[in-house]
């Protein structure tokens, strides 16, 4: 019996970084998920909510309340978008009379990692990644779910993967969302000096289950002429042969 | 924008590109991590001792007129005087014509942020008094004519080099091979004449102690207990929010402050002040007088949402591991708290429109509030200073118009899919004619600092169309 | 100068009380401090190992010759000068077996002068749990422990209290004359220069403790 599960696809990564959810789901599949994709659904009005516009954000958040509300599993391959979901609807729906869904929805949906190893209980997913990977992790998803063992856990069931201690590992990477934009220059800063504490590592790659971390990641070792790369978690988890090239990884 | 939003961005631009303060930062915060998880073992349980501190801050506040009337009565019955100030002119207006008819000439002064807050050194040197800061780090920015770095170790951003230079053009004093340990006997050297010449000791009050009328002062390096010994006045100048109901509630307070805030078991000088000198008493000051300080407080407390701000208990840990104090250091935010604290407590209590940027001068990481020794809900409070800051009109129109717009378009997936369609387009466009990073490129913002995101040929969805079921 | 002004206070007491009218929901149950602290099972070695932490200096002694002897050792290393004494017949008889060379200035004169070298006091307690002195003005005055750069504390072994806890119910119920009291952990210090740790700030540079029994 397949297991019925939503993709929940950030709308960032849907615009722009497709191959998160299509290596997302990918892994749900070879796990024996049967994936669908609510083609309604558009943000979760996390952008709104986290710089103020709580006005805005509502329609978005109650939307997505109604766009999920027939699904018992959701999956969502970004901790941020998950804990938008799951951490902060209670206080944007708060007088709103969806609120109880909200609630609701947030039991059932689920961060990608967190999803694999807790409800469907797999940590091998017959991966294989020879590189030496550093684990970056994301302040929301670790701070705000909880969630650490879980990721790690799937990387290490990773065949031929090296997995570096990254120094200073809980410190920020600097994206905030809107924070990158409006204070840009510190972002980068922040970016660099995780760039500097990775490079420490060794680590030919930095991964993460936030796509929107490794995004600005990605710009700043463009931008710094570093020679590390960016992978998503799923990224890693969809190769399956020894030795093949890396897919999903951005410069 | 307002004009301090302006000054702030001026700052960090420069603060972040300096490397050499970044390095200096990192390693005095490495030292600050690692004796505060030395410190955090000798507890049996941190947990249970935040929990604890958190419940003992809330009662005072939520009872604050109840704990604050007691705490005056007993002051007033040990012959001490107390003034409520409700804001920053009657605080200093109180201590200038104390100063003024006790005919005071040098005021010393132990570390009080609330001094700094209502500016009460330039209110006392306008009317010709000599201010000696004597918290040895306070000292060395007073030289400087600046203000304070942090609120615990202000002078952290200097070298030892840097205050030797200081020392020999202020001080007249010439310390060999900027060594710490000379220039520290240079300083009390300095100090102690001020000490012992002053007329008046200005303090703050890290406690106020309902059930014993006293005031708990912590310093380190003793110039707390001198200044509240040798002269003859003592001035205490608090925040109204300082007050606990109990002496017995800083038998959790005391260390529970000292390992946030340095990682010691407790700060060496814990003192308690009960009044002026009592009778056949050898020495201490003939008179004793409290200030509560409202300015701003009660704004705090009349909204029940703020109202846990006034937990804090002016540790530093909160400025210590936000990543983007790390990186601006302390002189950026242009206030007298910085950090995470300092971004909630300055908009609330000194404007929205003009200090609410510093709200939004984070990157919600929330490592704050994993260290809040009072469990202060930081996030939560940067998250709805921002939305109230929204509220209140402050938003640029160009913001305002993006949300609208993208309010509409996310109400509908086809729209969202068009309309990221053609911002995908545009911006191949702008890259194809090479104006990446020129006004017209509407993705400025990123690559002003980083390099541009490759942009995929089919969004996610466009691509679920054609491959999803297969 | 009134003692309190009428019109502020009763501003901001109004606002305060505004607020503290709010409906609010019951207190959680307060967290018990054995439940936050480790017990301490031996607490004179527990403040013996705390010291030897915070730089106290300890001198054991078993009787009166003891602690005399321990008093010489320690000033013989305290340049020449003035020392000044709480004035309590057990320190004067501690004193009166140093030789004439020390002079001593008692707290019954007057405050400690600044140029005085050493300053000798009793302490009301002691505490384990930080290798603390629990000190108050009935202690030779407030300047005894913190104008001269070595302050001697003579005390004996029953003295030692387990916790803060302890050392503040001692301060509520016992030292309720003084105008101040207060725990002193180890000599003055700061990390103002860089974080690097530098004794003897503006307080002592040296607490040296006489343990008798």
């Amino acid at each position: 019996m397949k297991r019925k599960v939503a993709l929940f696809v950030p709308c960032f990564v849907d615009q722009v970084l497709p191959q998160v959810a299509i290596d997302t789901l990918t892994v749900l599949r070879r796990v024996g998920c049967d994936v669908v994709f609510p083609e309604d659904q558009t943000c979760c009005g996390q952008p709104g909510f986290n710089t103020g516009h709580w006005e805005a954000a509502l329609p978005c958040a109650e939307r997505f309340v109604r766009v999920f509300s027939g699904y018992d599993c959701i999956v969502c391959p970004s901790g941020s978008c998950t804990s938008m979901v799951r951490s902060h609807y209670p206080e944007l729906l708060a007088s709103s009379p969806l609120r109880q869904d909200a609630i609701d929805v947030g039991q059932r949906v689920f961060e990608f990692s967190e999803f694999l190893v807790r409800v469907a209980g797999v940590s091998d997913v017959g991966a294989s990644f020879p590189h030496s990977v550093a684990y970056h992790p994301a302040c929301h998803a670790t701070r705000e779910l909880g969630i650490y063992a879980e990721p790690m856990q799937l990387l290490r069931a990773v065949r031929h993967i090296d997995l570096r201690p990254l120094p200073n590992e809980s410190e920020c990477c600097g994206f905030g969302g809107m924070f990158s934009a409006k204070f840009g220059m510190i972002s980068a800063a922040m970016g660099d000096t995780k760039a500097v504490n990775l490079e420490q590592s060794g680590a030919e790659f930095v991964t993460a289950i936030d796509p929107s971390c490794l995004m600005h990641l990605s710009g700043v070792f463009g931008a710094t002429r570093r020679k590390l790369k960016t992978i998503y978690l799923a990224g890693i988890l969809a190769n399956t042969a020894a030795g093949a090239a890396a897919k999903g990884a951005s410069r | 924008m307002s004009a301090a939003s302006q000054e702030f961005l001026r700052k960090a631009i420069i603060k972040s590109a300096d490397l050499d303060h970044r390095a200096l930062i990192q390693k005095g915060m490495l030292s600050y991590d690692l004796a505060v998880a030395k410190g955090k073992l000798r507890f049996a349980d941190w947990e249970a001792a935040r929990n604890r501190c958190s419940a003992v801050k809330a009662e005072g506040i939520a009872n604050l007129a109840k704990y604050l009337t007691e705490f005056e009565q007993r002051v007033i019955e040990r012959g001490g005087h107390v003034h409520w100030a409700e804001n920053a002119g009657q605080a200093n207006e109180y201590v200038v014509n104390l100063a003024r008819a006790r005919n005071v000439k040098t005021v010393v002064k132990s570390k009080s942020m609330v001094t700094e807050e209502i500016h009460l050194a330039s209110a006392l040197e306008k009317i010709g008094i000599t201010v000696w800061e004597t918290d040895l780090g306070e000292f060395i920015v007073q030289l400087r004519n600046e203000p304070p770095y942090h609120i615990v170790t202000p002078a952290m951003h200097l070298s030892r080099r840097q205050i030797a230079d200081l020392f020999r053009d202020k001080l007249g004093e010439d310390v060999k091979d900027a060594d710490p340990v000379r220039l520290v006997a240079a300083a009390r050297v300095a100090l102690r004449r001020a000490f012992f010449s002053a007329e008046m000791g200005i303090s703050g009050a890290n406690f106020l102690v309902a059930d014993s009328g006293m005031v708990a002062i912590s310093t380190n390096e003793g110039n707390g207990r001198l200044t509240t010994s040798i002269p003859r006045i003592h001035v205490v100048v608090t925040g109204i929010e300082k007050v606990i109901p109990r002496l017995s509630d800083l038998a959790a307070l005391w260390p529970v402050l000292a390992t946030s805030g340095t990682g010691q078991p407790i700060t060496t000088y814990s003192t308690l002040i009960r009044g002026p000198r009592a009778a056949g008493e050898s020495d201490g000051p003939e008179e004793f007088h409290v200030v509560l300080v409202d300015n701003g407080r009660t704004e705090l407390l009349a909204n029940p949402e703020t109202e846990e701000v006034l937990q804090c208990i002016r540790c530093g840990a909160c400025l210590n591991i936000c990543p983007i104090f790390r990186q601006v250091g302390g002189h950026t935010y242009g206030t007298t708290y910085p950090g995470p604290i300092g971004s909630i407590y300055t908009p609330r209590t000194a404007g929205l429109s003009e200090w609410g940027h510093l709200s939004y001068a984070c990157s919600l990481c929330t490592a704050c509030k994993g260290v809040c020794p009072v469990k202060i809900d930081l996030p939560k409070q940067l998250l709805i200073t921002r939305r109230d800051f929204i509220a209140t009109g402050n938003v640029k129109p160009a913001e305002h118009a993006g949300f609208a717009g993208f309010r509409w378009a996310s109400a509908d997936a086809g729209r969202f899919q068009m309309l990221g369609w053609v911002g995908r387009k545009a911006l191949a466009v702008v890259r194809a004619l090479g104006l990446s990073g020129t006004v017209l490129d509407p993705m400025r913002v990123w690559t002003k600092y980083r390099s541009p995101i490759a942009l995929p040929k089919q969004s996610f969805r466009e691509w679920w169309r054609k491959n999803g079921n297969k | 100068m009134e003692t309190s002004n009428s019109s502020a206070r009763e501003n901001i007491l109004a606002r305060i009380r505004k607020a503290n009218a709010r409906p609010r929901s019951a207190p959680a149950p307060e967290v018990p401090l054995d439940a936050i602290f480790p017990p301490i099972p031996d607490p004179r070695r527990r403040f013996l190992d705390e010291c030897a932490g915070n730089m106290t200096e300890i001198f054991l002694s078993v009787g009166a010759a003891g602690s005399a002897e321990a008093l010489e050792t320690i000033l013989a290393t305290v340049p020449p000068g003035e020392i000044y004494v709480q004035d309590d017949p057990e320190l004067l008889a501690l004193v009166a077996a140093l030789g004439p060379w020390r002079k001593a200035r008692l707290s019954s004169e007057g405050a400690p002068a600044e140029s005085t070298q050493a300053s000798l006091t009793l302490a009301h307690a002691f505490v384990a749990q930080t290798g603390s002195i629990l000190t108050s003005s009935a202690c030779g005055g407030r300047g005894a422990s913190i104008v001269p750069p070595c302050h001697i504390v003579f005390g004996r072994g029953h003295q030692i209290l387990p916790d803060i806890s302890s050392a503040l119910a001692r301060v509520q119920n016992k030292i309720t004359g003084a105008s101040y009291a207060g725990l002193i952990t180890g000599s003055s210090r700061t990390a103002d220069i860089e974080k690097i740790l530098v004794q003897g700030a503006h307080g002592p540079r040296r607490l040296a403790v006489i343990l008798e029994g």
